[in-house]
C-alpha cells in the first residue's frame, strides 16, 4: 500500500491511486484526454523553489496543453496580477459538485471534462474531493501535481521529499507537453 | 386537518396534549406538536431536491456488521444492500445523534442536579426583557415550558427520538439516503432544542446574566492566570461542579486567592456565574496548558476532554478530578469519602478521583489545590533552554506527516534554534494541540515545551455569555434585516480549531466594520477576543455588545447556541406575527426565505458540530464550513443558477421561476477564509430583499470580491440583479457593462417568496401570509 504524505488521507479502502513519477508518462496521460481541465488552488502561491512561484508553473502547464483552468479559493487575484484570467472561478466543492454530472458542459461549454488536474489544494481537502469523484463520477480521471500521494485520485505523484526533484517533474512535464506528436 | 388532529383519540394523541398542555390559550396548537420523525419529512425532501446531498467518502467500506467489511466503490452494494450514499447518510445520522445527545444528556444532567437542589416547580426565569422564553422549544414541541420539571419533560421526548433514530440506524433498515438525511435532520432539529433546555436550566437556577446586553467582560487568555496563586483548571462543558467551585471559594471568602480558569466550554459557563473566573483558552490550548504545569488541580466534567488526562495529569503534577458519570477515566470513585480523607489521597498518593457529588467535587478541588499550590514549581520554559532542546530536531518531517492540520513543525524548531520564535508563534495559532507530533517524533524532541516559547500568553478579554437576545432587540432589527438594510447576522459558533484561529477574529471584523450582526458562541467567542490590534484593543473592546447592526456579541457555550436559531426563530414571531407553536415548515420556510442569517463553523471538528449545523440548516440557515470539515463528508448544495429556482409568491398564490439562487447552498466548504468572507456576504441574499437591501448586499459583496479575489465583479452577479434598482451606486457603470456582456434579463421581485405550496404539505398557503 502507498502510504501518503499526511496520514490524515490514508486510504481505508479498496481503489486507490495510480502513482506516477514518470513526467512523460504524465504528459502521455494529459495529451490523450480530450477535455483537460485543471483546477488551482490557494498553496500555488508558495514559492517552494527559491525562485518563482507555483502559480507560474501551473500556468505553464495550461498553456502548453492548452488546457482550460478554474480558480478555487483567493488564487484569481494573484493570476490577474500576473496577467493570467482563468477560465472560470469556482470553490473547489462547487466544481467537484459540477464534474459529477455526466452531461455537465464544462467551463469551456463543450462537454464535460475527461481528465482534471488538481494543483496546489489544501491535502486533505484535496483528496475529500478527489474521493468524490471517485465515487461519483466514473466518467473521468483525476490526477494530482502537488508534491504528496493523493490516495483517491487516479493518478498522483509520490511523496517527494525533495523539492528539486519536484521542480523537475514540473519541468519536464511542460516541456513534454510543448512536444508535438 | 393536522396531524394531530389525525390522530385524535388515540394513545398518541393524548400523551402530546397532556405534555404540551394543548388547552393552554397561548397560541392555538400548531400542526406538528412533538413531532415524530416523519411528521417533517416532506419539507426536508423539498429542501433536498434543490439543497443536494454531496458526498465526500471518507471510506470506501462498511464495517458496522459481521457480515462486512463491503467494498461500497462504484455501483457495488453491501451484503445488506445498501449503497456508499445511503452508507454516508447513515454515518452523519450517527454523527447527529452522538452531537445532539451530547447535549442533550447536558440538559438531563444539569436538570436532575438542579431539581434535585431546587425543585421541579423552580420557575424558568429569563428576566424582564426576554417574553418568548423557549422558541426553539415553542416551535417544535409546541410547548411553552414554565419550570425546570416541564423542561425535564422535553428531554423526555428527545430521548425517545434519539432511540427511535439510532434503532433506523441498525443493518437492515432505513434503504434511502435521502430518508437518512432526513433523521438526521430531525435529529438536528432536536439538538437545538436540547441546548435550550440546558441554557434554560442554567440561566435560571445559576442566575447567570439575562435581558441585559452590557454584560461584562471577563480576563481571558494564559496571562490571565496568576500562577503564584493555587490554581484549579476546569475542562469540559457542564457546570455543575465548576459553579460549587466558586461557591465554596466565595463562602470560604478565598475568591481572591485561588485562580479559577476555564478550557472550552465549561470556561464561558463558569465565567457566566462569576466575572472573577478566567477563560484560560479554548480546545486547542487544552493540552498545551495542562503540560505546561501551571495547573494544581485539573476538573473535569464532560465533552471535548482529553481522553488521555489521567496520564497527562500525572506528568504535570497535577491533581486530577474527573466529575462526570459520562467521563470517569478508569478513576476510583470516592463520592462518599469525607472530604479530608480524598484531599490527604490526593496530595499524599497522588491519587486521582471520581467524584459525582459535585458540591463535594468543588471543596475538594479548592482544598487540593491550596495544599498542592505551595509544592509545585510553575516555571515555563526560557528562549536559552528551548534552543538548546529544538536543536535535537533534524527537521524529518515525520510529524509534519502525523499532524492533522498539516503543520510544518520541523520548520518552526529550526527557527527556534536559531532564537527564531516568530514562526512557531504563528504555528501556535494553527495548532490543534492533539500532540500528535510529539508521540511520533523519533528524536524525542519535546515539541509541546518548545511550543510554550511561540504559545499566546498575553492577557485578552472575552464578553460573558449574555444567555438569549431580547425581544425588544428582535422587535428593532426585524423590519431592517428581512428588509436587508441590516445586511446580514452572522453566528460563527462552536470548535476554532482549524486552519489559524486568527481567521475568526479577521471574519468577525470584516463583517463587524460593514454593520452585520455578529453573535459568537463557543470556542469561537473566546479566541475572537484573543488578539489585540494595535492600539491594544479586542474585538469586545471595539464593537458594541447589542444585537444591533455593528453589534459584536457573545450569546455563551455551546449550548447558547439555541439561542442563536431562537433569535432568528424569532423574528419570524415577534416581527412577522407568525405563530410559533408546534408550526415548523412555517417557520423554517420564512427563514429560509426572508431571514439573512449565515451560520460559520469555521474549526468545527466534533459531531456536535454536524448536528448543530444540520439543525440550522432544518431551519433553513445556511452555514460555511472551514475546509477540513470536508470529512464530515456530507454538505448540501444547489446547482446554483443551473437549478431550479421556483417558489410561490404568497401575495398572488402562484409559481414565480425568480432564476436566483438565493441561498445558494444549505452547508458549504471553503478553502480559505477570504473565500468564506465572499460566500457568507453571498449567502446573505435572499429574495425578499427590497431594493435598498438588495443594494446594501451586493455593495458588500461586491467590495469583499474585490478585496479580496481580485479586480473585476463576481462572475455570478447577474443572478442577484433583480432589475437596475438593485444595483450599487459606486458599482453601477462597471455592473451595467458586464450585464449586458453576459445577456442579463431582469427577473421578478417578491414580497413574500415561500416554499410552501410547492410540495405536499398539510400547511395552507394562507398560514404564511400575515
Ligand atoms: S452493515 Fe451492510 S454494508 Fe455494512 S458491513 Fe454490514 S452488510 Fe456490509
Ligand atoms: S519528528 Fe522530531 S526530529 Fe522530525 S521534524 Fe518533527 S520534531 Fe523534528
Ligand atoms: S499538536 Fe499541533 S503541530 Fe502537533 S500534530 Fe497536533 S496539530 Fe499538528
Amino acid at each position: 500500500m502507498v502510504m501518503p504524505y499526511h496520514q490524515v488521507n490514508v486510504l481505508t479502502g479498496v481503489k486507490g491511486c495510480t502513482v506516477i513519477e514518470d513526467a512523460a508518462k504524465y504528459a502521455e496521460i494529459i495529451k490523450k484526454a480530450k477535455r483537460p481541465l485543471l483546477v488551482l488552488g490557494p498553496l500555488l502561491t508558495g514559492n517552494p523553489f527559491g525562485d518563482k512561484i507555483l502559480l507560474e508553473y501551473a500556468l505553464a502547464i495550461a498553456a502548453a496543453g492548452n488546457i482550460p483552468t478554474v480558480a478555487t479559493a483567493n488564487i484569481r487575484g494573484k493570476m490577474l496580477e500576473m496577467g493570467a484570467t482563468p477560465d472560470s472561478e469556482y470553490d473547489v466543492i462547487e466544481i467537484i459538485n459540477s464534474l459529477k454530472k455526466p452531461d455537465w458542459p464544462g467551463v469551456r461549454n463543450e462537454g464535460n471534462h475527461d481528465l482534471v488536474m488538481f494543483f496546489g489544494i489544501r491535502s486533505d481537502l484535496g483528496n475529500q474531493g478527489l474521493s468524490t469523484l471517485k465515487h461519483f463520477a466514473p466518467h473521468l480521471k483525476t490526477m494530482t501535481m502537488c508534491k504528496y500521494v493523493f490516495p483517491h485520485a487516479n493518478y498522483s505523484l509520490p511523496n517527494i521529499r525533495k523539492d528539486e526533484k519536484w521542480k523537475s517533474f514540473l519541468e519536464e512535464l511542460i516541456t513534454k507537453l510543448k512536444e508535438e506528436e | 386537518m393536522t396531524q394531530l388532529e389525525e390522530k385524535k383519540n388515540s394513545f398518541h394523541h393524548d400523551h402530546i396534549w397532556e405534555v404540551i398542555r394543548g388547552d393552554d390559550q397561548w397560541e392555538p396548537v400548531g400542526p406538528t406538536p412533538m413531532p415524530s420523525p416523519t411528521d417533517l419529512r416532506n419539507w426536508d425532501m423539498r429542501l433536498m431536491k434543490t439543497y443536494k446531498p454531496f458526498y465526500a467518502p471518507f471510506c470506501d467500506l462498511c464495517c458496522l456488521c459481521t457480515y462486512g467489511k463491503c467494498d461500497l466503490t462504484g455501483s457495488r452494494r453491501g451484503a445488506c444492500g445498501i449503497d456508499i450514499s445511503t452508507q454516508q447518510a447513515r454515518i452523519i445520522l450517527l454523527a447527529c445523534l452522538i452531537g445532539c445527545s451530547a447535549h442533550a444528556a447536558h440538559g438531563f444532567h444539569i436538570l436532575h442536579y438542579l431539581i434535585d437542589k431546587y425543585g421541579p416547580d423552580t420557575k424558568i426565569n429569563l428576566g424582564d426583557n426576554v417574553a418568548i422564553e423557549a422558541p426553539n422549544i415553542r416551535l417544535v414541541l409546541g410547548m411553552k415550558p414554565e419550570t425546570l420539571g416541564d423542561l425535564l419533560k422535553v428531554t423526555e421526548y428527545i430521548g425517545q427520538q434519539v432511540v427511535h433514530m439510532l434503532d433506523a440506524a441498525h443493518t437492515g433498515q432505513e434503504g434511502s439516503y435521502l430518508d437518512y438525511e432526513s433523521k438526521a435532520l430531525h435529529i438536528g432539529m432536536l439538538d437545538h432544542v436540547g441546548m435550550e433546555v440546558a441554557d434554560l436550566a442554567q440561566i435560571s437556577a445559576f442566575g447567570y446574566p439575562t435581558s441585559e446586553a452590557n454584560v461584562a467582560l471577563v480576563e481571558c487568555g494564559w496571562g490571565s492566570i496568576d500562577t503564584s496563586k493555587p490554581t484549579i483548571a476546569v475542562v469540559g462543558h457542564n457546570p455543575a461542579s465548576s459553579t460549587n467551585v466558586i461557591d465554596y471559594l466565595t463562602a470560604s471568602s478565598l475568591m481572591d486567592k485561588v485562580e479559577v480558569g476555564g478550557i472550552c466550554c465549561t470556561a464561558l459557563e463558569t465565567t457566566r456565574y462569576s466575572d472573577k473566573a478566567k477563560v484560560i483558552g479554548p480546545l486547542s490550548h487544552q493540552l498545551y496548558f495542562i503540560r505546561a504545569g501551571i495547573a494544581d488541580v485539573i476538573l473535569t466534567d464532560e465533552q471535548c476532554i482529553r481522553t488521555d488526562m489521567p496520564e497527562e495529569a500525572r506528568k504535570a503534577g497535577s491533581a486530577l478530578i474527573a466529575s462526570s458519570d459520562k467521563a470517569c477515566h478508569g478513576l476510583d470513585e470516592v463520592s462518599d469519602w469525607e472530604v479530608d480523607d480524598i484531599v490527604k489521597a490526593i496530595v499524599e498518593d497522588g491519587k486521582q478521583v471520581l467524584i459525582l457529588d459535585h458540591v463535594k467535587a468543588g471543596e475538594v478541588a479548592v482544598k487540593t489545590a491550596m495544599a498542592l499550590a505551595p509544592k509545585r514549581r510553575k516555571d515555563l520554559i526560557t528562549l536559552e533552554e528551548g534552543m538548546e532542546l529544538a536543536k535535537e530536531c533534524k527537521t524529518c518531517g515525520i510529524c509534519e506527516r502525523v499532524c492533522p492540520n498539516l503543520l510544518q513543525i520541523g520548520e518552526g524548531l529550526a527557527a527556534v534554534a536559531k532564537g527564531d520564535v516568530t514562526p512557531l508563534e504563528k504555528l501556535f495559532n494553527q495548532c490543534l494541540g492533539c500532540g500528535k507530533c510529539e508521540e511520533e517524533c523519533p528524536r524525542n524532541v519535546p515539541i509541546f515545551k518548545i511550543m510554550q516559547l511561540g504559545a499566546r500568553k498575553g492577557t485578552y478579554n472575552v464578553r460573558q455569555g449574555r444567555g438569549p437576545i431580547m425581544d425588544r432587540e428582535i422587535r428593532n432589527v426585524g423590519a431592517p434585516l428581512v428588509m436587508g438594510t441590516i445586511p446580514g447576522a452572522i453566528a460563527l459558533v462552536g470548535c476554532s480549531n482549524f486552519p489559524d484561529i486568527d481567521d475568526i477574529v479577521d471574519i468577525v471584523e470584516e463583517f463587524a466594520k460593514r454593520k452585520y450582526i455578529i453573535i459568537l458562541s463557543g470556542c469561537s467567542a473566546m479566541v475572537a477576543g484573543m488578539k489585540r490590534d494595535e492600539n491594544g484593543q479586542t474585538i469586545y473592546d471595539k464593537y458594541p455588545p447589542d444585537f444591533d447592526q455593528g453589534g459584536v456579541l457573545n450569546v455563551g457555550s455551546c449550548v447558547a447556541n439555541s439561542h442563536i436559531t431562537g433569535a432568528v426563530i424569532k423574528i419570524a414571531n415577534i416581527f412577522a406575527g407568525l405563530p410559533l407553536r408546534a408550526n415548523y415548515e412555517v417557520i423554517a420556510d420564512y427563514c429560509l426565505n426572508r431571514v439573512p442569517a449565515v451560520g460559520v463553523a469555521w474549526g468545527a471538528y466534533s459531531q456536535k458540530a454536524a448536528s448543530i449545523a444540520t439543525g440550522c440548516n432544518r431551519l433553513g440557515i445556511p452555514v460555511v464550513l472551514g475546509p477540513h470539515s470536508s470529512k464530515y463528508r456530507r454538505l448540501f448544495l444547489s446547482d446554483k443558477a443551473d437549478d431550479d429556482w421556483t417558489v410561490m409568491d404568497g401575495r398572488k398564490k402562484e409559481l414565480v421561476q425568480t432564476y436566483e439562487p438565493s441561498p445558494e447552498h444549505l452547508l458549504y466548504v471553503t478553502e480559505t477564509k477570504e473565500k468564506a468572507m465572499v460566500a457568507i456576504a453571498r449567502l446573505c441574499l435572499r429574495k425578499n430583499d427590497t431594493p435598498a437591501g438588495r443594494q446594501l448586499k451586493l455593495n458588500h459583496y461586491i467590495s469583499i470580491y474585490k478585496k479580496y479575489m481580485g479586480p473585476g465583479l463576481p462572475d455570478d452577479l447577474q443572478h442577484f440583479v433583480r432589475n437596475d434598482k438593485d444595483l450599487p451606486i459606486v458599482y453601477k457603470r462597471e455592473a451595467m457593462t458586464y450585464l449586458k456582456e453576459v445577456g442579463w434579463k431582469p427577473k421578478p421581485v417578491l414580497t413574500l417568496p415561500t416554499l410552501i405550496g410547492t410540495y405536499p404539505s398539510k400547511v395552507s398557503l394562507d398560514a404564511v401570509v400575515r
